[in-house]
């Protein structure tokens, strides 16, 4: 019973790390209609910043986080505005565009910190024990920080007048235009808040497991079949997916060993999406 | 139109050099399939440091010289990602240049996928990788740079048996030929030691390796063996086992990688009791030689201790193109190879073994060490004599 039990809180945690990526990833999806290959870009720079804040500069580790963010956002806002806008309606076009920007964010960190991996430890140290069950203190930390993302991200894209734009914006956007609604705020601004969930993600996680500029690859697949088990566009589906996909994953791995759980996850979400082509809780198409 | 003789005399005269100095010069380019990139990077950067270093010295110390004149030496890494894909388009890249001459790969999977690569196109090879068929009597111009945990395992095991207590070990490695033909062969040794063994896969690409750490102490392990696990990889596990509440040894029976594997664990102190083959036990000779490096690169030289087996690989192999004064004839390198005494100026003296285990007589042995931390104390490393076959 212990086991099931810490088996379970090992895949709640790996599902706060899904949704956390996942949720900006299909924030780009349900309102620009973009795949954003570049998001494990973000989610590695996240890491980064705060590694060169908090590691080299020395600043305090909630504040290297801030930082973290704020510099993702902020890349996330000028990627929109100076190239994603151009091409935002050929759909072949921004797939191209943001995977080459994510081999130039993962070339960038490659040439300037190497390949290597540093040293960047969570500032939370410590594991919370009862028997056979235990969770470390940072893994609460990100489920924490996860589950206030989701209420903010929920509020802010169901009970604000932005998020209202943002998705009158997602349904249709040359009525929202008529109607007044401004695409080159609102784009760039859902860009940069997904980018900014990226590298939020970035700075939380890769402490907790290893930073490298490659650790975006597995991140980037891993978001890309949780959105699309939850429903492309979908904030629900893919925080209620990530969930599934990290449960699903721990028990496999546990009971069934590394390389059969790999494989029982990926014919689970098959079954899945043949039963649900449109994913969990997503819509049968999008317009926008 | 007109063309003046003496325009044409001058045409003639400087085609007729380039010509002549075409021909005479001698241009030895040496492909490095390396990986650059990823959780096994550390290993490939050590690669190429080391050819790289060994290509600089040859030409600053004139130590190619074919038909009286000195060479220059060129190095051409591609990124192979670790794959058996990534390996073989970095070997047909190296026939599209005409490359004759290759140092690398690092890792079984890559070596699988150049191979053949290798074969088809003449080229003389000095490759790692763990794996049971690195080398053998169908690649006869490649050759392996040392041996693999069939070698240097059992030594490990018992000085951790001296040091500890354990009769079970769950070894854990990733689920292709890279990590699955080193675990198992560690395990028949662990076995032969009177330690019962379980193996545990994982999927190359995993990075959080809670649920795989939780199955293997479901089983309570005494001992705990990374294998072939690259550092990162195997620094993340090392820091879930103890946040799990893992306390016993932790053995690293698949290459060097100690100091990024603390870094990404938390440090010696996480790392705890640890044990890890390490190339070479360092003194002044290996010492000179780190020197030598940095005053000729301008940097220290790569973290990875396999650095110095790279070295010692990259140097034999210039060896043999001198000895052989050939830069392009694989065929003749490899009978000059050898032929070769197995010794470095540096790294010390050894011989040639394989016939036992791969049934080809071209892998080098030489003295290696066994690294230790106990207590979160890092231990002088222990000197191991070269392993010898018979």
């Amino acid at each position: 019973m212990e086991g099931l039990i810490a088996t379970g809180l090992i895949g709640i945690s790996l599902g706060s790390q899904y949704a956390l990526l996942a949720l900006g990833f299909t924030l780009i999806f349900g309102i620009l209609g973009v795949v954003n290959f570049a998001h494990g870009g973000f989610y590695v720079m996240g890491g980064y910043v705060a590694y060169f804040c908090a590691a080299i500069i020395g600043l305090p580790y909630p504040l290297a986080v801030l930082v973290a963010v704020a510099s993702t956002a902020a890349l996330g806002w000028l990627f929109e505005v100076f190239i994603l806008e151009r091409v935002i309606n050929d759909h072949q076009a921004t797939l191209m565009v943001t995977m080459g920007f994510y081999l130039v964010i993962a070339t960038a960190i490659l040439v300037i910190f190497g390949a290597e991996s540093p040293q960047f430890d969570f500032p939370l140290q410590g594991v919370w024990r009862a028997g056979a069950i235990y969770i470390p203190y940072a893994n609460m930390v990100v489920l924490g920080v996860c589950l206030a993302a989701i209420v903010g991200v929920y509020w802010l894209v169901y009970r604000t007048n932005v998020g209202r734009s943002m998705r009158a914006m997602a349904e249709d956007r040359p009525v929202a235009s008529a109607l007044g609604m401004r695409t080159k705020m609102l784009f760039p601004f859902a860009f940069s808040l997904a980018t900014g969930l990226a590298g939020l993600t970035g700075a939380l996680v890769t402490p907790i497991l290893a930073l490298a500029p490659h650790v975006g690859d597995p991140v980037l697949a891993f978001s890309f079949l949780t959105v699309i088990l939850g429903g492309l566009g979908s904030v629900s589906g893919a925080t209620l997916a990530a969930f599934l996909v990290g449960l699903i994953e721990a028990y496999a791995a546990v009971y069934f060993g590394g390389s059969k759980g790999a494989l029982i996850l990926f014919v689970l979400v098959l079954v899945i999406l043949v039963l649900r082509p449109q994913g969990l809780l997503g819509k049968e198409a999008r317009r926008a | 139109m007109k063309i003046s003789i003496g325009r044409l005399l001058c045409g003639t005269v400087l085609a007729s050099a380039a010509l002549i100095g075409g021909a005479t010069a001698c241009e030895l380019k040496v492909g490095v399939p390396a990986v650059l990139s990823g959780p096994a990077a550390q290993w490939g950067i050590a690669l190429r440091g080391a050819m790289e270093f060994a290509a600089k010295e040859a030409m600053e110390e004139k130590r190619i010289v074919i038909n009286g004149v000195p060479c220059t030496v060129s190095v051409m890494p591609i990124d192979t990602k670790y794959t058996a894909e990534g390996a073989a388009s970095a070997m047909n890249a190296f026939a599209a240049a005409n490359i004759k001459v290759i140092v690398g790969p690092v890792g079984s999977p890559e070596v699988t996928g150049m191979k053949p690569v290798a074969k088809r196109n003449r080229m003389v090879a000095m490759v790692n990788s763990f794996a049971k068929n690195s080398i053998g009597p169908e690649w006869p111009t490649v050759f392996h740079i040392g041996p693999g945990p069939s070698g240097w395992a059992g030594p490990i095991i018992d000085e951790g048996l001296k040091r500890f207590k354990f009769k079970s070990v769950a070894i854990v490695a990733p689920n292709d030929q890279g990590g699955t033909d080193i675990a198992s062969v560690n395990a028949q040794i662990f076995k032969a030691k009177g330690v019962a063994p379980t193996e545990e896969y994982y999927q190359r690409g995993t990075t959080n390796f809670a649920p795989i750490v939780t199955r293997m102490l479901a089983a309570k392990p005494d001992a705990i063996d990374l294998a072939s696990s690259p550092a990162g990889d195997a620094g993340i596990i090392v820091k879930q086992l103890r946040q799990a509440g893992f306390n016993g040894p932790i053995f690293r029976l698949g290459g060097p990688g100690t100091e990024e594997i603390a870094r990404v664990a938390g440090g010696y102190d996480v790392l705890k009791d640890f044990l890890w083959f390490e190339p070479i036990a360092m003194d002044d000779n290996t010492r000179a030689l780190e020197k030598k490096y940095e005053k000729l690169m301008g940097a220290p030289r790569p973290e990875n201790a396999d650095f110095f087996r790279w070295v010692f690989a990259a140097r034999m192999t210039l060896k043999a193109i001198q000895a052989a004064q050939s830069i392009d004839d694989a065929e003749k390198i490899s009978a000059a190879m050898r032929k070769l005494p197995v010794e470095d100026e540096h790294i010390g003296k050894g011989h040639w073994i394989g016939q036992k285990f791969f049934g080809i007589n071209q892998e080098m042995s030489y003295p290696f060490a066994i690294g230790i931390i106990e207590g979160g104390k890092q231990q002088p490393y222990k000197r191991a004599d070269a392993v010898k076959e018979g």
